[in-house]
């Protein structure tokens, strides 16, 4: 890890489960700005899906956050929200869970990144 | 004379097209070795989480303990920044030291596991931004590929004019 103390650089946020944030937040990436907003959400079963729909299009509209980490099960409940956001700028990252393996079969830039080997493409 | 500068330009489209495609493969293969690496961090982080929770009790180790917005502000000791290098853009992890230690949310005197936890997660967050690192790489190629498949098949309808 480079040590810069003098440069500011832009957050990672973290939506998921308790022990991911708490993982995360414990490696550093936590931090609350003049607004009281905070960079991470928790997730448990009993969160509105509206609710995790509103906080990632509020972590993507800050400009001090430059990556969304997003547990996958997480992602499978907004996954039109996260298919719709394209830009490069937050990137957003699917990640596992301690109960929900990784499967790349979900993943949005797999899938996007998969669209080089369609067949229909490969005729031309 | 104009044909085969057509065909000699689409032979190295074609072999162009090849190259992205096997690094889209290559880059596809690296982005699930990273996946796998935050899941094998995560699963580890979590098990010494649940022994400081065996340790210091249930809630000791929870949501609870995190900060909310009645808590006082604080800046991030892990953030990122944007670099770009010979015209490739990657992310690097900027470390910022004299923060607060988001161990001190959970007690002054934790058990080691949440010391090794810490460790754990610091080591995902690197994972974590390896992995964006592909992800843009993944993207750019996969803008390149298809500006270069339309090249081609414009340069395909201009043999197919020409041999009409």
């Amino acid at each position: 890890m480079a040590l810069q103390a003098a440069v500011k650089g832009k957050l990672i946020s973290v939506i998921g489960d308790e022990d991911t944030c708490v993982g995360f937040l414990l490696g550093g990436i936590g931090e609350i700005n003049k607004n009281r907003h905070p960079n991470f959400m928790v997730v448990d079963k009993n969160t509105p899906v509206s609710e995790i729909e509103e906080c990632f299009k509020r972590f993507v509209k800050r400009d001090d956050i430059d990556i969304i980490l997003i547990n996958q099960n997480v992602a499978e409940l907004i996954r039109h929200v996260i298919d719709s956001h394209t830009a490069p700028v937050p990137a957003v990252l699917e990640i596992p869970s301690k109960d929900h393996p990784y499967d790349a079969s979900k993943d949005s830039i797999l899938r996007r990144a998969k669209g080089m080997f369609n067949p229909d493409d490969l005729v031309h | 004379m104009s044909s085969d500068k057509n065909e000699c330009s689409l032979e190295d489209v074609c072999d162009l097209l090849d190259k992205l495609a096997l690094t889209q493969l290559h880059l596809m293969e690296d982005k699930m070795r990273c996946e796998l690496g935050i899941e094998s961090s995560i699963n580890n982080g979590s098990i010494h989480l649940a022994k400081s929770r065996y340790i210091m009790g249930q809630s000791s180790v929870s949501k609870e303990r995190l900060p909310t917005e009645s808590s006082p502000e604080f800046t991030a000791s892990i953030t990122c920044n944007t670099v770009e290098e010979d015209y490739v853009k990657q992310v690097k992890v900027i470390e910022t030291q004299g923060g607060i230690n988001p161990i001190h949310w959970f007690g002054v005197l934790v058990p080691q596991n949440l010391h090794k936890a810490k460790g754990i997660f610091q080591n995902a967050i690197n994972f974590v931004i390896e992995c964006v690192n592909i992800n843009i790489q993944l993207l750019e190629n996969l803008d390149n590929y298809n500006i270069l498949l339309k090249h081609k098949n414009n340069l395909l309808k201009d043999v197919k004019e020409e041999l009409k």
